[in-house]
């Protein structure tokens, strides 16, 4: 089969599975997987590993970091305006911006996948749903935040639902020109001439094709949702009192900046990391996933 | 501190070159938002009256202590024993921009503008019942109430009760205040390019400040610029590096960097009646029980919240209004609910409150956990985290919502909340009490749904009452009524606070509503 496939197109899983296998050998592909894997773990764990109830007050509020000087050893990483353990406050935040951003880039590609592929396949339906496309391509995520937490209230729904619009126009868009390359493919025709059904040729041969380049895409896409996300929340959209989250904690700690810098840096690098982290592991996965790119 | 140093560093060296400035002897003051107009009786909004103040004059004016009445265009003025007749008195010597001399007509035109209902001045009210104000001669003013209406003397120190020019008002129809005004203030309108720029210059002729001016006219500075910055921090700089020489639109964390500046001071007042509170819908079933609100404003900490949220910039309130204002009751001093932790732990163990096996409390098996509306913004979401911290220590869970000012205002109208957080300014406590605790006032603004027949028969005491002490009295008595019940949580009273080049010589900061630099009178540069 793969002999009739041109050398563009995902030919099957187990192609790119072959591709993938020299991915760990890739030192960047360790660090940033590795990395992001540590976060995820990290964050998943919060409850247990946390040193503090991350919504307690009262501790002597400012405190820098224990290896800083003035630290105190019982706070790790320092202590916020009002006085709550940073530590487990950015545990806990990564856990909701983690969350925030896995749940809409799972929701948003979803539904892009779906509608790239039902696009791709009934060719009738092709022009309204690219159409429908083309106006969700126009709404700017931060604007379309702005509009759902003025009217339900700021909260992790309103972003979330943000998110997943602003991602599935590209979704749709990569899916539907693979889908379409696959349509091309001889054993699209094949499948279609031994009477496959309709949906046994979506699911088991243009699907499957798709969901390489797809999932590139959806790991480029994860690090841009997590940023977008902190942004809503860093201008008070997101996650709702006394919720963590880390692009609010950047942004509660700006009044501070000049003299306890650490409330405000510390959850920016962390999303600097994760943003990296991700973006790193979807390039390499591209590479991977590229033959061109492959033979040189 | 790095930061901090090359800020500074910056600064002197942009004065170094900007002697310019000095010499033009302009003032620019940066402030966060411009008016849609300047008619004083169509604009109620800080913006509008900030540049009002220095454009036009008050027939009385108001002290820093914020409670004496002064002189202003009238020199004197005299009240019938009835309460409902006043006869202003005015200065013959005061004189419009455009030359004309101010005579008693133009003080009736201006009056009667303003309760026109066809002029729609949303703060019409504030005038009283007026029976009739008429001219008895040329300098001579006689003003006369229906009833008795005992702040009028305060109301008409406000710049809604600024004297306008007739002619001038007809001359630009809709684009009064837009395009030009013409008043008697020590500063007369040059251009005014919304939302970026109002241009001042002096009035060469102003001889007659208030009194309690240093200077009473006419001006030190030639030309004044108020300049929209919106960006908090962009107005810090600005005042930093000399752009601007005064500015009382400085965020909380950037005093202590203004003090350590040895190009810039602050000048702070403490007769500022600007309060935040979070009040109770108290005949929801969350929180009908006084004993467990009583409890609630005690487990908050007004303390740390001014010391860590607001740099210590602001003062912790305790009161519903500053206990430097008007007509504050003294004697509930020693009775303010004061941050207790334990006492309001045992408060509601005695009370019943029992603690489920979550750590919270409950009340007949059901854990109590009211709803707190309040506005998105840096400000309530840190107020609404720090009181949600104090509370969960005894045991209440407050649910926060925040909604966008666009429809927070239709959401604080409906019955759907607990608690709600506000902010408020005012000059008196019968300013305060009327507008709040007024039955008829429900839902908005007494969203706390404080019905009490006592209490209204006591605020129509107030405001009739002939008497300064008959007066406080009255209003003294409401005061220890809500106070009692525990209907707010006081959270702090902001201060005025401005920031300054050390180039201007100090000057002392109003605080009538809102509007620190007042006249302008006495901001002048230092030789």
């Amino acid at each position: 089969m793969s002999s009739m496939t041109s050398p563009d197109a995902m030919s099957s899983s187990g192609t790119s599975g072959r591709r993938l296998t020299w991915l760990p050998r890739d030192p960047t592909v360790l660090l940033a997987g590795g990395m992001l894997v540590a976060i995820i773990a990290l964050a998943v764990s919060a409850p247990w590993i946390a040193p503090y109830d991350p919504y307690q007050t009262g501790h002597i509020p400012f405190l820098p970091p224990s290896f800083m000087d003035g630290g105190s050893p019982d706070f790790l990483l320092g202590t916020d305006q009002q006085g709550r353990d940073l530590l487990s406050r950015l545990l806990y935040g990564t856990r909701n911006t983690l969350l925030t951003g896995f749940l809409a880039v799972l929701f948003g590609g979803g539904t892009g996948v779906t509608l790239g592929i039902i696009a791709a396949y009934f060719q009738r339906l092709d022009p309204p749903i690219m159409r429908c496309v083309d106006v969700l391509l126009s709404f700017p995520a931060i604007l379309l935040g702005l509009s759902l937490a003025a009217v339900v209230g700021p909260g992790t729904l309103p972003v979330i639902i943000a998110l997943s619009i602003a991602a599935i126009p590209d979704v749709a868009r990569i899916t539907r020109s693979t889908a379409l390359v696959v349509m091309g493919q001889e054993y699209m025709e094949a499948g279609r001439a031994i009477g496959l059904s309709d949906s046994t040729l979506i699911v088991r041969y243009l699907g499957l094709n798709c969901i390489g380049s797809v999932f590139v895409f959806l790991t480029l896409r994860f690090g841009q949702v997590i940023l977008i996300g902190a942004a809503l929340s860093f201008l008070g959209l997101g996650v709702r009192p006394p919720e963590a989250e880390l692009g609010m904690m950047a942004s509660q700690g700006r009044d501070a900046l000049f003299f306890a810098a650490h409330i405000a840096t510390l959850p920016s690098l962390v999303i600097f990391v994760m943003v990296l982290c991700a973006n790193l592991l979807g390039d390499a996965l591209r590479d991977a996933l590229d033959p061109r790119m492959r033979n040189l | 501190m790095g930061m901090r140093a090359a800020l500074g560093a910056f600064a002197l060296a942009a004065a170094a070159v900007m002697p310019v400035m000095a010499q033009a002897q302009t003032v620019t003051i940066v402030r966060e938002v411009d008016s849609d107009r300047y008619d004083p009786h169509r604009s109620t909004a800080r913006g509008a009256s900030e540049v009002l103040f220095m454009m036009a004059d008050t027939l009385v004016s108001l002290d820093f202590d914020m409670k004496t009445i002064k002189p202003g265009l009238a020199e004197s003025w005299t009240a019938s024993p009835d309460g409902l007749t006043y006869v202003f008195n005015l200065r013959k010597d005061v004189k419009f921009c455009d030359g004309k001399a101010m005579k008693a007509d133009d003080v009736v035109y201006s009056m009667k503008r303003w309760i026109n209902p066809e002029t729609k001045s949303p703060v019409r009210w504030r005038a009283g019942k007026v029976a009739d104000i008429t001219a008895k001669d040329d300098y001579t003013v006689e003003y006369k109430l229906k009833e008795p209406f005992s702040e009028l003397l305060y109301q008409l120190t406000q710049t809604f009760a600024v004297v306008i020019d007739k002619d001038n008002v007809e001359k630009l129809g809709a684009d009064f205040g837009v395009k030009g005004f013409n008043g008697t203030g020590p500063f007369c309108w040059v251009d005014w390019q919304p939302r970026n720029e109002m241009r001042l210059k002096r009035h060469d002729a102003y001889t007659w400040g208030p009194p309690i001016s240093e200077n009473r006219g006419p001006a030190s500075v030639q030309e004044i610029v108020w300049k929209i910055v919106p960006e908090e921090n962009t107005r810090l700089a600005a005042v930093m590096t000399g752009q601007s020489q005064v500015t009382q639109y400085i965020p909380y964390s950037g005093f202590r960097t203004l003090r350590n500046n040895p190009a810039t001071k602050v000048i702070e007042s403490r007769e500022a009646f600007w309060t935040y509170f979070i009040g109770f819908k108290i005949d929801k079933a969350e929180v009908n029980d006084e004993t467990l609100r009583r409890a609630i404003v005690m487990a908050v900490d007004q303390a740390a919240i001014a010391k860590n949220l607001y740099f210590g910039e602001v003062e912790p309130a305790y009161s519903y209004i500053s206990q430097q204002a008007l007509d504050w009751n003294k004697g509930l001093d020693p009775e303010l609910i004061k941050t207790n932790l334990a006492e309001a732990n045992k408060l509601l163990d005695q009370a019943g409150f029992a603690k489920g096996a979550d750590g919270f409390r409950q009340r007949n098996g059901k854990k109590i956990e009211p709803v707190l509306y309040t506005f998105t913004g840096s400000t309530w979401q840190k107020l609404a985290e720090a009181v949600q911290g104090d509370l969960r220590k005894i045991g209440v869970d407050v649910k926060v919502q925040l909604f966008d000012a666009t429809v927070a205002w239709g959401k604080l109208a409906t019955q759907e909340f607990d608690m709600f957080g506000m902010s408020y300014p005012y000059i008196s406590a019968g300013d305060a009490l009327n507008l709040y605790f007024r039955s008829a006032n429900t839902p908005t603004p007494n969203r706390m749904n404080w019905k009490d027949a006592t209490t209204d028969q006591l605020l129509d005491k107030g405001m009739a009452a002939l008497k300064d002490e008959e007066r406080a009295a009255a209003y003294g008595e409401v005061l220890a009524q809500v106070h009692k019940a525990a209907v707010w949580i006081p959270l702090y009273h902001e201060p005025m606070k401005i920031g300054y080049s050390s180039k201007l010589a100090p000057f002392k900061a109003h605080n009538i509503y809102g509007c620190g630099l007042y006249k302008g009178l006495d901001i002048k540069f230092l030789k």
